[in-house]
């Protein structure tokens, strides 16, 4: 009985390893420009130039390399990143209740990358002063609330005031901000991953695999970091030096997606609870899942948002919309499991 | 494997702890007794290493405690706390499988030796069959074996265990401290514990350490150190003792 329920578990869990890498390529026929299986297959094994085949449009190298990889690609590293965020900051944290949002990192990567944007323009990227930012906003969350042992109120508590604030600070820079910078500047905040171009790709993706391969390797040491302080102290953790490389890789990851897409929320929230939902606490499952669910979840939200209208919902508030009543369902059905 | 206090003082806030010179020895129980604030808990996190303890005032074997890394402090002792609270509801044995972080590198996951050593300190304690499930099933008695079984994977000569026995019913306490005993005679593990349960600590224990306001009011064996007058001056009250059969009865 036991067994069969475990093979179960375990068939499913590499369903979900194996659905990032197939909702990828299938998403790149999708879209109000439909790609053919065939077309497909022809467009990525002859990435160069030269003569399309009988059938196949020009464009299709096009819309493939030009649009939908970068696009796809952004999907898959920063549902990803997201995801896993949110994951180790809970078990870092105790607290299921925690993410990268409420940390105050994303609302500060938005601050820097926004300033960024407004000052030094399109060409410096972004991700710098996001990185710099969002340090500074969970550094303050950490100070105020008393980093030592982490109460999960006061934590809450000083991460929507910090958030808040930088909100501020935000609506500030969108004030003195040119009309024309505004509205990107507007529906980039959304969260959306149509601006998505290579450049962006080259310094987000590497440094999101960066943090992604960091965390993995930790997922059987959130479990003991996910014990009271003093426990993992005895256990034998440097419970501080430990704490900062988790909170560091976090925050860099975070920063990197939030720099390029703006603020898909809930994401880091929603993920790892189902993951924890399906699977149990165990960290070694919860953290690798969740980089694979949350990357398969934002390219099929954004194959929805593609396929849906001509325009384009941002995927930030795609995400909250369907996410939030997701979240209440699973919070009514399961509250004893792990509150 | 021993350990010995020398001059070690900790304060915090308006407490502070005062410890002279004190001697816990190899394959013995110690029990820490005394009133609520006398400081039992702080100085078995003092020696657990979970308070920060200052240069030359702990030695474990003769080394200079401070100077261990915490991996180090991890392997040689061994700290069971009151109770566990968590956000998260593991699966037993991955529970009982987090007391060998001191022997796997922060980068790694558990090798099968270390599932094994989790699997043989459950069923040490009598929970093997309980292996695979979640933390929250289990009575709060269960769950104390679980978290002394955590501290047995991980190893260490010395257990640390902070009131094991509160909110256990008469029998649930018999069975912890008939454990315990096993531990110190059957594993030579040092043992330190605090108990409020006067009569328990008499019966199980092979040393007494008296406490009150953060010193040591007196120390030993339970027939040398276990009188009435002693007992009265640190708990502030009339005490009677009464033997029954060859055991100490607490009369308050």
């Amino acid at each position: 009985m036991r067994g069969q329920q475990d093979n179960r578990k375990r068939a499913l869990a590499l369903a979900i390893l194996v659905l990032p890498l197939a909702a990828f390529v299938i998403s790149l026929g999708i879209g109000t420009y439909p790609i053919s299986p065939r077309a497909l297959v022809w467009a990525l094994t002859h990435p160069g130039t030269g003569p399309t085949p009988e059938g196949v449009s020009p464009a299709v190298r096009d819309v493939i390399f030009r649009i939908r990889l970068p696009r796809l690609l952004l999907a898959l590293a920063v549902g990803a990143a997201l995801s896993i965020s949110g994951a180790s900051l809970q078990a870092l944290f105790k607290n299921p209740l925690v993410n990268e949002y409420i940390l105050g990192i994303s609302s500060g990567s938005a601050v820097g990358a926004a300033l960024s944007l407004v000052f030094l323009g399109r060409a410096f990227p972004p991700q710098v002063a996001a990185f710099v930012f969002a340090v500074v906003a969970v550094g303050a969350v950490l100070v105020i609330s008393g980093q030592a042992e982490t109460h999960s109120i006061s934590l809450l508590l000083t991460g929507i005031i910090v958030t808040a604030f930088f909100s501020a600070l935000l609506s500030l820079i969108e004030f003195f901000a040119s009309p024309y910078v505004l509205q990107a500047l507007f529906f980039w905040l959304m969260g959306s991953l149509s601006l998505a171009s290579w450049k962006d790709l080259y310094i987000s993706v590497p440094l999101i695999a960066l943090g992604l391969v960091f965390l993995v390797l930790l997922r059987w040491r959130f479990n003991v970091l996910s014990m009271s302080e003093e426990e993992a102290r005895s256990l034998g953790v440097n419970v501080r030096r430990e704490k900062i490389l988790v909170i560091a890789s976090a925050t860099l990851i975070t920063s990197a997606a939030t720099a390029v897409v703006g603020i898909i929320g809930w994401l880091g929230f929603i993920v790892p609870h189902l993951v924890r939902l399906m699977f149990g606490a165990d960290n070694r499952r919860v953290v690798p899942l969740s980089a694979a669910l949350g990357a398969s979840v934002v390219i099929i939200a954004d194959d929805i948002i593609r396929g849906l209208s001509s325009f384009e919902i941002p995927i930030g508030i795609f995400t909250s919309l369907i996410g939030i009543p997701v979240f209440v369902i699973l919070l009514k059905k399961a509250r004893k499991v792990w509150l | 494997m021993n350990i010995r206090v020398r001059n070690l003082t900790f304060s915090y806030r308006d407490f502070s702890l005062r410890i002279g010179d004190l001697l816990f020895e190899s394959a013995r129980v110690t029990s820490i007794v005394g009133p609520n604030g006398a400081g039992k808990t702080t100085l078995l996190k003092c020696l657990g290493g979970i308070l920060p303890v200052p240069r030359n005032r702990v030695f474990v074997d003769g080394r200079d405690f401070a100077m261990l890394k915490s991996r180090e402090k991890a392997r040689l002792l061994g700290y069971v706390p009151q109770e566990h609270d968590s956000a998260f509801n593991y699966q037993v044995l991955d529970f009982v499988l987090m007391g060998r972080a001191s022997y796997i590198s922060p980068f790694s996951l558990p090798s099968r030796e270390d599932a094994r050593a989790a699997e043989e300190a459950l069923e040490f304690v009598g929970l093997g069959r309980f292996a695979s499930r979640a933390i929250s099933e289990l009575s709060s008695g269960e769950r104390r074996l679980v978290l002394i079984a955590r501290s047995l994977a991980q190893q260490s000569t010395v257990l640390l265990m902070d009131e094991p026995t509160t909110f256990l019913d008469p029998k649930h306490e018999q069975d912890l401290l008939t454990l315990v005993r096993k531990l110190a005679d059957e594993k030579q593990k040092t043992i330190v514990l605090t108990l409020h349960g006067l009569e328990m600590a008499v019966q199980y224990s092979d040393e007494m350490v008296f406490m009150k306001g953060g010193a040591v009011a007196a120390s030993g064996r339970p027939g040398d150190v276990f009188k009435e007058p002693l007992l009265e001056s640190v708990y502030g009250m009339k005490i009677r003792i009464l033997d029954f059969e060859g055991r100490k009865v607490v009369i308050r």
